[in-house]
């Protein structure tokens, strides 16, 4: 009976008490999921060199080709640089908007697969709030949820309860932009809602940040999202939607950013 | 009490472990249901004492490390845990066919209470294909994931030192 009595207060906590709770289970868990991540990563790379060493011959082989088909493209890829350069210049979130970004670890994926998130080691302590954009150098991540003192949930954009205001780059239409899970293949989805029908739209578009946030969020402008798979009527025949293949892809990245409202930094 | 310890650290353990895995979209994208696992491990080997704390620290780590509010495993894991505890007498716990169907049991009852805690909190949305293919998922990831959990603690378990008495040798 005792159980079940424990089991009925936590059932019944308000919200505030119940985050508190999580809290505190986060943190008793987060130095150990560091260490997970950190034993992970070590393993992994240590994976990767034995790989390196069984395979020598093999992987001398594949050098041999691999640098023929660099030469060839290296003149390409001059190209590519200068342009890579003068987008680097324009991504620089910091210097050209008011926000700072905090560099955060990943340091442990969703428990159950039930959500499309990962947990970052960081929190209130520094400075992260709630639906605050989370970013990596491929683009939007998702949103800051659920954030305690040293650790703070990131619900990726392909999340169905991830929602941000969008923008198609091209034709300079709005739309609401949800998470659509992950397909069968494994790939994250999204769709973006609420475009308006007199708008052409094609696949291949950008989708970036509208910058618009509610909940008292904070999400810069101009963030890439991805791009458009295919365009669709909407049922009411009033809007359009879109589905996306959001660009970010965290299961290959260990540090994100969040973008905080912290007071910009002296420019040079 | 060292029992005790090895069952509430290999929990927490269990925990990272679940965290750590990857997710298969063959399997609907669930987790494999490691402290379900340990859940119905202790609920088949342990008092009823034993079998309420690991089942409560499991289903707390569940619930406190995963995104929405406490609920599906606070529900889930003493409903399996209570269920497997009363037959436990009446099988050989540590047989493979029994492990396996409580492991496929097990997970499939708590794949089926999160679905609808989270349907009927407007959580999650829900398509009944999707469903279907996490609960056949969760049934086969339950049904390999209880039998190495169990081999685990056992092995562990064993290795542990005895208590010896201190009356006449």
């Amino acid at each position: 009976m005792v159980e079940f009595g424990l089991l009925i207060v936590v059932f019944v906590l308000p919200a505030s008490l119940s985050l508190k709770g999580k809290g505190a289970v986060r943190g008793v868990m987060a130095p150990a999921e560091r260490g997970t991540s950190g034993l992970g990563q070590r393993f992994s790379e240590a994976a990767s060199a034995i790989r390196g060493i069984g395979g020598a011959v093999e992987k001398n082989r594949e050098l041999a080709h691999e640098m023929v088909r660099i030469q060839t493209e290296l003149n390409q890829l001059r190209d590519v640089e200068a342009e890579n350069l003068r987008l680097r210049r324009a991504f620089r979130f910091h210097h050209q908007t008011p926000f700072s970004m905090i560099p955060c670890d990943v340091i442990s994926r969703n428990i159950s697969g039930w959500w499309n998130s990962v947990r970052i080691g960081k929190g209130s302590a520094d400075g992260i709030r709630e639906n605050h954009a989370v970013i990596s150098p491929d683009g939007l991540v998702g949103k800051t949820t659920e954030v305690s003192k040293r650790s703070s949930e990131v619900l990726l954009v392909c999340d169905p309860a991830c929602r941000v205001s969008a923008k198609i780059e091209r034709a300079g239409a709005f739309g609401l932009l949800r998470g659509g899970g992950v397909d069968f293949r494994g790939h994250p989805t999204a769709r973006m809602d609420f475009i308006d029908k007199d708008t052409e739209v094609r696949a291949g578009d950008e989708v970036v940040t509208s910058g618009l946030s509610g909940e008292g969020g904070v999400f810069p402008k101009g963030v890439h999202i991805g791009y458009i798979e295919k365009v669709h009527q909407d049922a009411s025949g009033l809007f359009q939607y879109a589905e996306i293949a959001p660009g970010a892809t965290v299961s290959l990245l260990d540090y994100l950013f969040v973008v905080s409202q912290a007071v910009p930094e002296e420019k040079p | 009490m060292m029992a005790r310890i090895l069952m509430l650290g290999g929990i927490a353990l269990g925990a990272l472990v679940q965290a750590f895995l990857p997710t298969w979209p063959v399997f609907g994208g669930i987790k494999p249901p490691v402290l379900a696992a340990f859940a119905l491990y202790y609920a088949l080997h342990r008092s009823p004492r034993g079998m309420w704390i690991a089942v409560f620290w499991a289903a707390l780590l569940s619930d406190g490390l995963d995104l929405g509010g406490f609920g599906p495993a606070l529900i889930a894991f003493p409903i399996i845990g209570t269920l497997a505890h009363r037959v436990r007498l009446e099988i050989f716990v540590d047989g493979a066919v029994a492990q396996m169907a409580f492991g496929a049991l097990g997970a499939m009852v708590a794949m089926l209470i999160a679905t609808v805690v989270y349907t009927a909190t407007g959580q999650r949305p829900f398509d009944f294909g999707y469903t279907l293919l996490r609960l056949v998922g969760a049934g086969l990831l339950g049904m390999a994931t209880l039998p190495l959990v169990s081999l685990s603690m056992n092995k562990l378990e064993t290795a542990l030192p005895k208590h010896r008495g201190h009356g006449w040798q």
